[in-house]
């Protein structure tokens, strides 16, 4: 439904307002910076959720990664870059900090939670129809390592492969096979069900 | 159906926007936290006007408490617009921080290490109706808070300065 609104995830059109924001805001528009960070934002939550932190945790990992583009702009030399830029900033964030909290948080039954389609809950209500309820179930029955990696490079079509190779402790030559796989598994999963 | 690989990852794309939306006010929380970084040389500090340790066990003399290990102090913090008050307490060996904004305002509250300008220690919070917030986690040490008035859309801009404690120990 909003998805309709808002350029979706994979668009390129979402990739152009953003590229589009941050040279008006290095240019001295400093209303342009609302814009990316709008824009971004909720795509940094996926980046970041996908990674297996908990919503506040998320939540402070997208600020986090704002402040260090905002301190450090300049670090970004080209324009085009700057959605892979906050990406790769976020997710290197998000594991940095799940490795360090997975001692002290039960950061594992939440996601197990987040991964049931509990019809009592409020987003899960949302989502009604037979599509989503069946690749819900599809993907849930993947591998954990496939389930992050498909998330993450649905928001995200380009990743930079060796940040999330660090992440998943996966060498980063085996990503592109390792999507591939997932993506073939998914759609037995789907083939399976229907 | 046989889904390209685009498709199904569109789907898979569009499948968590519906099962695990970023929250409504994750932009706007992102630009508050950026307005506090900005506005963090024009902050009104805070000065402290009392200091209470608060012996433990006083309430429940049948708990078995162990001297210096739960304890509880109380802060009082004021300005021109505000008073905070802030109770640190430790129990069962694990802190917490409460703490009540005088009036009332809607505030993003942030707790962390004082001087740090670009912190991954920095946790943030928001007051409720009541002005009451609370640290469930706090990182021991010295620390500051920052607290940033969340104007609404009908007062003016100028009535709510963002202000900021000493730094304190917890």
């Amino acid at each position: 439904m909003t998805m309709h609104d808002a350029p979706g995830p994979t668009s390129s059109a979402l990739y152009d307002v953003a590229t589009d924001a941050f040279r008006r805001w290095r240019a001295g528009d400093d209303a342009a910076l609302d814009e990316l960070v709008t824009v971004m934002s909720p795509v940094l939550w996926h980046v970041v959720r996908a990674c297996g932190l908990d919503k506040e945790a998320a939540e402070d990992v997208v600020q986090n990664t704002w402040l260090t583009l905002v301190k450090g702009a300049d670090s970004v030399r080209d324009a085009q870059a700057i959605t892979r830029w906050l990406c790769t900033a976020a997710r290197r964030e998000a594991w940095r900090v799940s490795k360090a909290s997975t001692r002290t948080r039960p950061v594992e039954d939440e996601v197990l939670d987040a991964r049931m389609p509990l019809q009592t809950s409020p987003e899960a209500q949302v989502v009604t129809n037979d599509e989503n309820s069946l690749l819900w179930a599809a993907l849930g029955r993947l591998p954990e390592r496939c389930q992050k990696l498909l998330r993450i490079v649905a928001w995200e079509p380009r990743p930079d492969y060796s940040s999330v190779a660090e992440g998943l402790q996966m060498p980063v030559g085996s990503i592109g096979p390792t999507r591939r796989r997932c993506l073939d598994k998914l759609r037995v999963e789907l083939g399976g069900a229907s | 159906m046989k889904l390209s690989d685009d498709q199904l990852l569109e789907a898979v794309a569009r499948l968590y926007a519906a099962y695990d939306p970023a929250p409504d006010d994750l932009a706007d929380g992102v630009l508050a936290r950026l307005a506090v970084e900005d506005l963090e040389d024009e902050w009104e500090q805070l000065t402290l006007v009392e200091r209470v340790d608060l012996a433990a066990g006083v309430r429940s003399a049948d708990d078995a408490v162990t001297e210096g290990d739960d304890s509880t102090v109380a802060l009082e913090f004021a300005g021109t617009s505000y008073r905070v008050l802030v109770r640190i307490s430790t129990v069962d060996g694990h802190r917490r921080i409460d703490g009540w904004v005088v009036p009332a305002v809607p505030m993003k509250i942030f707790l962390g290490p004082p001087g740090d300008a670009l912190s991954h220690t920095r946790q943030s919070i928001e007051s409720d109706e009541d002005g009451r917030f609370e640290f469930s986690a706090p990182h021991s040490g010295e620390a500051r808070l920052w607290l940033l008035p969340q104007t609404s859309d009908q007062s003016d801009d100028s009535a709510a300065p963002p202000f900021v404690t000493p730094p304190f120990l917890i």
